[in-house]
């Protein structure tokens, strides 16, 4: 099945609005092979789901609605949950904040390096996928670069080369290296998905980076 | 039929006209038929008030030309132009808008008016707002520029290709100044059928020209533009400077990405993935027009720098950090050899400092000493003490000749300076009025064009 097939089928199986449900958004981006955590969603009104024990603590409690912006402005992520009794806790009370359509649940993912890998339309090129340090960094050194998409590994391994925080990523003062071939590979993903004309904007911020994996922590993906 | 083969009726017409062209010199249509007055091929004046203008037979209309033209130059009032351009229906293949009052300040309906007209006619356009076209080896000159305002750079392998008709001017100026000439000129303003990726696929093609230098103020469908930017790089030199860097992006994204597409930053990063070069600046654009025009491009990354001021050597050996020039050491065996033959106070490393006391054959002696250990060589003559003569022309040019690697050079500022310079560009070596300006011009010719390519 080619990409744009499959992106008609996701697409067909969204529940929300022109803003697509994070637990739908990476279970596609993990199906299409890009590493994100585990995770289940509680639809607001609706018990504990029994796959819910098969997560591994701590956990982390976001709420999920297609009308807010910014999850964290809303106070709307509860960090280092530790048990079920917490996981209730957490969940109900993301369950009363104004317009939750439900609860996602999902291991936590220890600290790492944090980078970020967006997709646009450009007025002038079109389909552009964009790669840069992700956290306060995206701020403070607007260390970015960006590509015409789609994208082969080679050129995403090029594109994460043009920013400064190259030197990082193959380990500095005595820090291991990090997957950049993981990185690669969500740079192709999301260079992919962004040509396909479906999207409006795709921004994977942050993607967190290990040694041996790259997870995509938050994902938002906004349909055309 | 090929773009190049196309164009060429464009750039090298056979047949002009030039509607709107008077008797009176003050006037745009009396300036610009005056510059045209020695082209390469038929001029028709169209003027329905005139018989003749400027002894030539003038024409009441493009109609009543005998036979096709080539390039048809309007310079009437902006309203006019739609209707005049239905009447080049099956005569002209070009019509080159001189006029303004289109797009540039607002009037979007009159333009689009003017581009059904050319589509319905069949008639490509250039323009409208623009200055148009300078072919010296076609003695075609479409700017409505006097001759006395506006010295013409003689023939050369430099092409422009300009949105803004200030910018060319000044290139035209800066161009002329450096003892460097033209191939093709183009000035296109609004862009409204004939726009920089078109003419960078004739100028690929096109035998005169070696290097292009473009000035960009839109890109209209970017794909295309990297298309055929890409293709033109491939063969020739191509450097682009884009103005308009903070304009741009779309507030209401929620991502950095989305916030930032349509910006200056995305056009940068495209043009460095592919490897096109790009011009911060004005001067940085003129500089490397300078040096690519004069050599040719040459891989490696070592410089040497000879110098006879201190000061002027660390200046060029700090730029040289910031474009990953290597500034290595000078080997054990062109060390001793310099030691042997220079006084104890000259330095010699890289740079060699010749000091103050400097004789002009010390720069050949120095030169043939380090010649095979380097890729390029930036020389530094400060004018001011007695022992620089114009002889250092002959020094370089021999040594240029020998080599056959690129040289670089900064001469300061007064007594024979101005002959020194003329001499040394006369022999294609570019010189520049300071040592950072110098290093930044050899940039461009070392090492893969100065990109940092991994």
């Amino acid at each position: 099945m080619d990409i744009r097939q499959k992106v008609r089928q996701f697409l067909s199986s969204t529940s929300g609005g022109k803003l697509i449900f994070e637990h739908e958004s990476k279970q596609f981006l993990r199906e299409l092979g890009a590493g994100a955590p585990k995770g289940v969603f509680v639809p607001r009104g609706d018990p504990l789901p029994s796959a819910v024990d098969e997560l591994r603590y701590p956990l982390v409690a976001k709420v999920a609605s297609s009308r807010l912006s910014s999850k964290s402005d809303a106070g709307g992520i509860k960090l280092n949950i530790s048990n079920r009794e917490e996981l209730l806790r957490a969940v109900a009370g993301l369950m009363q904040i104004e317009h939750a359509e439900g609860v996602l649940a999902e291991e936590m993912v220890p600290p790492g390096f944090e980078v970020i890998v967006g997709g646009a339309l450009d007025a002038d090129f079109g389909p552009i996928v964009m790669y840069g340090l992700g956290g306060i960094f995206v701020e403070v050194f607007q260390d970015i670069s960006f590509a015409l998409a789609p994208v082969d590994e080679k050129q995403a391994l090029w594109l994460i080369n043009e920013t400064k925080g190259k030197q990082i990523l193959r380990g500095v003062r005595g820090r291991p290296p990090l997957d950049v071939n993981a990185l690669a590979r969500i740079i192709g993903i999301v260079s992919q998905l962004i040509t396909t004309g479906f999207f409006e904007e795709i921004d994977l911020n942050p993607v967190v980076l290990f040694p041996d994996k790259a997870v995509v922590l938050d994902a938002k993906i906004k349909i055309r | 039929m090929t773009t190049k083969k196309y164009l060429e009726s464009l750039f090298c017409p056979g047949s002009v006209a030039v509607v709107g062209a008077t008797e009176s010199p003050g006037k745009l249509g009396g300036i610009v038929l005056t510059n045209l007055l020695g082209v390469k091929g038929r001029l028709y004046p169209v003027n329905p008030a005139y018989r003749e203008v400027m002894g030539l037979r003038a024409y009441a209309s493009i109609r009543e030309i005998p036979g096709a033209v080539d390039l048809s130059i309007i310079i009437r009032p902006a309203a006019e132009v739609p209707e005049l351009l239905r009447q080049h229906a099956g005569k002209a293949r070009f019509a080159l808008i001189v006029s303004a009052g289109f797009a540039e300040v607002g009037e979007a309906a009159l333009q689009e008016e003017l581009v059904k007209a050319g589509r319905e006619s069949g008639v490509r356009l250039v323009g409208p707002n623009c200055l148009g076209i300078y072919n010296p080896r076609h003695r075609l000159d479409t700017m409505f520029l006097p001759h006395a305002c506006l010295k013409r750079p003689g023939k050369g392998n430099v092409a422009i290709v300009s949105q803004s008709g200030a910018i060319m001017i000044c290139l035209l100026e800066t161009i002329g100044r450096s003892g460097t000439g033209v191939s093709k000129v183009f000035n296109y303003g609004n862009a409204a059928d004939i726009d920089a990726p078109e003419v960078y696929d004739y100028l690929a093609e096109d035998a005169e020209t070696s290097v292009v230098v473009s000035y960009l103020e839109s890109i209209g469908d970017g794909r295309k533009f990297i298309g055929a930017a890409r293709r033109l790089a491939d063969k020739k030199r191509l450097i682009v400077l884009r103005a308009g860097k903070g304009a741009g992006g779309q507030a209401a994204a929620f991502s950095h990405t989305g916030r930032l597409a349509g910006r200056y930053e995305v056009f940068h990063s495209i043009l460095r993935e592919y490897g096109i070069m790009e011009a911060p600046d004005y001067d940085s654009l003129m500089d490397a027009a300078k040096a690519l025009s004069f050599q040719s491009i040459s891989t490696g990354k070592r410089l040497c720098i000879i110098t006879n001021g201190g000061g002027s050597g660390v200046l060029a050996s700090d730029e040289c950090m910031k474009h990953g020039l290597e500034l290595v050491p000078l080997p054990e065996k062109s060390s001793c050899e310099l030691r042997s033959v220079f006084p104890p106070f000259y330095a010699i490393k890289n740079p060699i400092d010749l000091t103050g006391q400097v004789r002009t054959d010390d720069y050949r002696v120095a030169l043939r000493a380090v010649r095979d250990h380097y890729d390029g060589f930036v020389v530094i003559a400060l004018t001011g003490v007695a022992g620089v003569t114009v002889g250092l022309a002959d020094i370089l040019k021999e040594f240029r000749a020998e080599s056959g690697k690129p040289v670089a050079v900064h001469i300061a500022q007064g007594g024979i300076a101005p002959r020194l310079c003329g001499l040394l560009e006369k022999a294609k070596i570019p010189v520049y009025p300071s040592p950072e300006r110098a290093v930044r011009g050899m940039a461009v010719l070392l090492g893969n064009g100065g990109q940092k390519h991994e």
